[in-house]
């Protein structure tokens, strides 16, 4: 609910600096690593967003992937582990970002 | 009327990031040891706090602060062992975060050793980092042996991983075994001890390590 909160937050920000009457849609690019399951975030965004002018708004969320590879070998995986096949010392980068990157209204 | 489309890069954790990153440095500034305790309700977390705090020698100067729903069952509990302590209620949100911890962190400019106990869950205080400098998960085995490979983000990014309550593994049916090495899957980096609380098993493990990381630090 907090994460819908900011998301209105912000957008309403954005429309009023753009002197919005209405935001029609709101696109949202969220790494899969804070394992937010969307069908929740989109009703929170519909409760939180009720009685402004994003009510009706539609979310589109874009999932972006970590980067985890081994650090020894260089091999990528999809899914964070601790170590790699060959015992070296995997990183992962991303995955945790949550970025406003479109927002559609009426002016 | 006509319809526009504004491009953005609005971070939406930008605000956390930076008040922890002010935490961070008031923190460092003061020559504080910063760590964020979490992990269920009934975990442990704040019996830790209060060993920690009757074992610590005098020449360790310690505060805490404590997150809860509603209350001060907590801040009354640590403060009773002479700790300097600070209670921040959270509400519904059931997580700290930086901002919440940035009006607190003002009074222990003090302090070598702050505890942040966070609220009772795995899964919200995950992505918000309040500026502490590590962070310690702690899971007792009555919440089922499960419980690590269920909540893989917390135990991913912890520097310490306690397993409390080990004397009631089989009581509750728990394999300990499991539990450690799900940890050390998840997290080679990380220590991980076997903790009773109660009696005390692995608790100068916990002592070593704190009394390395407040060493590290000064």
């Amino acid at each position: 609910m907090s994460f819908a909160q900011t998301i209105v937050e912000n957008v309403l920000r954005l429309a009023e600096e753009k002197k919005a009457k209405k935001v029609r849609g709101v696109v949202i690019e969220l790494g899969e690593l804070l394992l937010i399951n969307p069908e929740q975030l989109e009703f929170c965004f519909q409760v939180a967003s009720h009685g402004t002018i994003a009510e009706g708004a539609e979310l589109e969320l874009k999932f972006t992937k970590p980067v985890i590879e081994c650090l020894m070998c260089g091999k990528k995986y999809s899914e964070p582990i601790a170590i790699c096949e060959c015992g070296g010392i995997i990183k992962v980068e991303g995955g945790k970002d949550m970025l406003i990157r479109r927002v559609e209204m009426e002016v | 009327m006509h319809r526009i489309e504004v491009d953005a890069e609005i971070d939406l954790f930008e605000v956390n990031k930076r008040l922890a990153a002010e935490n961070r440095e008031f923190l460092k500034k003061n020559g504080v040891t910063a760590i964020n305790i979490m992990g269920a309700t009934g975990s442990g977390k704040t019996l830790l706090i209060e060993k920690t705090a009757d074992t610590l020698s005098d020449g360790v100067r310690m505060g805490a602060i404590l997150g809860d729903v509603v209350g001060k069952a907590d801040y009354e509990r640590v403060a009773r062992h002479g700790v300097k302590a600070e209670a921040i209620n959270t509400g519904k949100e059931c997580h700290l975060d930086a901002h919440l911890i940035h009006h607190a962190i003002e009074k222990f400019d003090d302090v070598d050793l702050l505890f942040m106990e966070n609220v009772g869950n795995l899964i919200c205080p995950v992505d918000f980092d309040l500026g502490e400098d590590y962070r310690v998960v702690i899971v007792s085995v009555t919440e089922g042996d499960d419980v690590v490979e269920k909540h893989p983000e917390i135990f991913r990014l912890a520097d310490v991983i306690i397993i409390n309550k080990v004397a009631l593994a089989d009581a509750v049916e728990a394999d300990v075994d499991k539990m450690i090495s799900d940890a050390r899957r998840l997290n080679a980096r990380a220590k991980v001890i076997k903790m009773d609380l109660k009696n005390n098993t692995g608790f100068d493990e916990w002592i070593e390590w704190l009394q390395e990381v407040i060493g590290g630090m000064c």
